[in-house]
């Protein structure tokens, strides 16, 4: 069954700013009022890099991580569903997924995935 | 506010150091330190220590009381500064801060951390841990990953090359050859690491477009200096360094948050501001000790902190520019890439290595002639606190 994207992002109610992550205070007006709101759509790959040399808790060769802006704005960073960096290319679409993205202490932990769409 | 002199300078050679522990090398850079400024068996009134890891790669806390009491430096005030990467120049600023004060006149400030304690796996995950706790790091984005996704972004955008890149990479290692304190001690080649067909074997993708020699390696390692008001530094043999300039900046913690992310804003800030205090212009600088984690970063800082326009970096570097002789020397101890980055260090050994060229001590293949100005940044995060000094001898 697919998995709701569990990422939300936070509108300044005074000026609009867009924030992901949270802040307390915007990073525009300073104001501490924000609406919540859901990512929406596909995203558009911003920026990726194929990692070889992986922290502690991941075990395979590789990994690809990029950022990328879903059609209502927010940017966020996710790892991509693809076989070599071969396959990506800045402004490409992708689509998004919350999926498992590591295991912690025996249990899955879940996150953002982006698979390129041809 | 008063004027802050260095007036003792001292580190310990970086690298692989597995038979001292992490107070040895804290220990050691503090007595070459104590002893080049010529205090003997005298104390200081307090003791900055720049530290980002002993909580977890040591598990060790409180580690400034435990230095003070090895070095008898007792009843002298101590604690640890840590900031990420730039925990070193964040201890240097409180030394500073302390003795411009009036409060304080003798500090010790020490930077170390042993990072080869643990294996290159768990090393990687205690850097990414200053990654943001939610957005970035459960991704397992590591800071070189961070690096290779404003490599990208640089490049598209100011047409920064692979061979710009390697310019640093061979310049900084030749460099590193030089230095006695440098963890690297071989030259590469440029024909091995680039050219031939058996480079990617020798030089593979490490955080794409970043390969492995674009990074620094994993540092042990640690460096000092003794701060006094500048009037009580006047009677000493040695040629006082003064702290000039200094300047701090912080930015957003992800690079998504910036409005344009291949500004590092925090740089140009802290610079500007050091630049200020010194009454001095980014072409008044002799020499610079650039925070070159990874190749891009020197490129990037030697643009951001105005010594280039945007996008004349990487070609000046090429040209030769930020070689000895050249318009601007950067990082003639080998930088981060050669000399080390033993995280909590290097923002301290940065200011030893201006403090030696300022003072006119080192071999000429390393001496900038005649240097008066220095310039230091060391770089937090990626780009979220930027800490920049500038030295200056001073004429007695
Ligand atoms: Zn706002």
């Amino acid at each position: 069954m697919k998995k709701e994207i569990a990422i939300t992002a936070y509108k300044c109610k005074k000026c609009g700013k867009l924030h992901y992550p949270y802040h307390d205070r915007c990073l525009a007006c300073k104001s501490r009022e924000f609406e919540q709101i859901k990512p929406q759509g596909n995203a558009k790959l911003l920026t990726y890099t194929a990692i070889f040399n992986l922290p502690w808790g991941f075990d395979q060769r590789f990994l690809l991580i990029g950022v990328a802006e879903f059609e209502n704005k927010i940017k966020a960073m996710g790892q991509i569903k693809a076989d070599s960096v071969d396959q990506l290319k800045v402004g490409m679409k992708v689509k998004p997924s919350w999926e498992p993205i590591r295991v912690q202490y025996g249990e899955d932990v879940y996150g953002l995935k982006f698979e390129p769409i041809p | 506010m008063r004027d802050v002199a260095i007036i003792g300078a001292g580190m310990i050679p970086f690298g692989r150091r597995d038979e001292d522990t992490l107070m040895d090398m804290l220990a050691y850079a503090s007595l070459k330190a104590l002893d080049d400024a010529g205090l003997g068996d005298k104390s200081v009134d307090a003791v900055y220590v720049g530290n980002m890891g002993a909580g977890m790669l040591q598990h060790q806390s409180a580690i400034a009381s435990s230095l003070v009491d090895r070095l008898n430096l007792l009843p002298a005030a101590a604690e640890t500064v840590e900031n990420g990467p730039a925990s070193g120049g964040s201890a240097v600023k409180n030394g500073l801060l302390a003795v411009a004060s009036g409060y304080y006149d003798y500090v010790l400030v020490v930077g170390g951390e042993k990072m080869r304690e643990v294996t290159g796996w768990r090393a990687t995950d205690f850097v990414a841990t200053m990654t943001h706790p939610q957005a970035e790091y459960p991704y397992g984005i590591t800071l070189p990953g961070m690096a290779g996704m404003f490599t990208r972004l640089y490049m598209e955008k100011y047409g920064v090359t692979r061979e710009h890149l390697l310019a640093i990479s061979l310049k900084n290692q030749e460099m590193g050859t030089l230095n006695p304190y440098a963890h690297v001690e071989m030259a590469l080649d440029r024909d091995g690491i680039f050219d031939s067909p058996h480079a990617i074997v020798n030089n593979p993708v490490s955080a794409d477009p970043l390969h492995l020699y674009d990074l620094c390696p994993v540092s042990d390692g640690a460096a000092a200096i003794i701060l006094c008001p500048l009037e009580m530094a006047k009677k000493l043999t040695k040629p006082p360094v003064l702290i000039a300039g200094f300047g701090q900046a912080t930015d957003t913690q992800t690079l998504q948050e910036r409005d344009d992310p291949t500004d590092l804003k925090a740089v140009t800030l802290a610079a500007q501001k050091a630049f200020e205090m010194a009454k001095l212009k980014p072409g008044d600088i002799h020499v610079a000790e650039l925070h070159d984690a990874f190749t891009i970063l020197e490129i990037a800082e030697s643009e951001h902190v105005g010594f280039f326009k945007k996008g004349e970096g990487g070609k000046a570097a090429t040209a030769g520019k930020t070689r000895l002789g050249g318009q601007i020397p950067i990082n003639l101890s080998g930088g981060l890439k050669a000399r080390g980055h033993p995280v909590g260090a290097t923002g301290v050994a940065q200011v030893v290595d201006i403090v030696y060229q300022l003072r006119h001590e080192l071999p000429k293949n390393r001496q900038v002639q005649k240097a008066e100005n220095g310039l230091t940044v060391n770089f937090g995060g990626f780009g979220n606190n930027v800490l920049a000094f500038v030295l200056r001898r001073v004429q007695l």
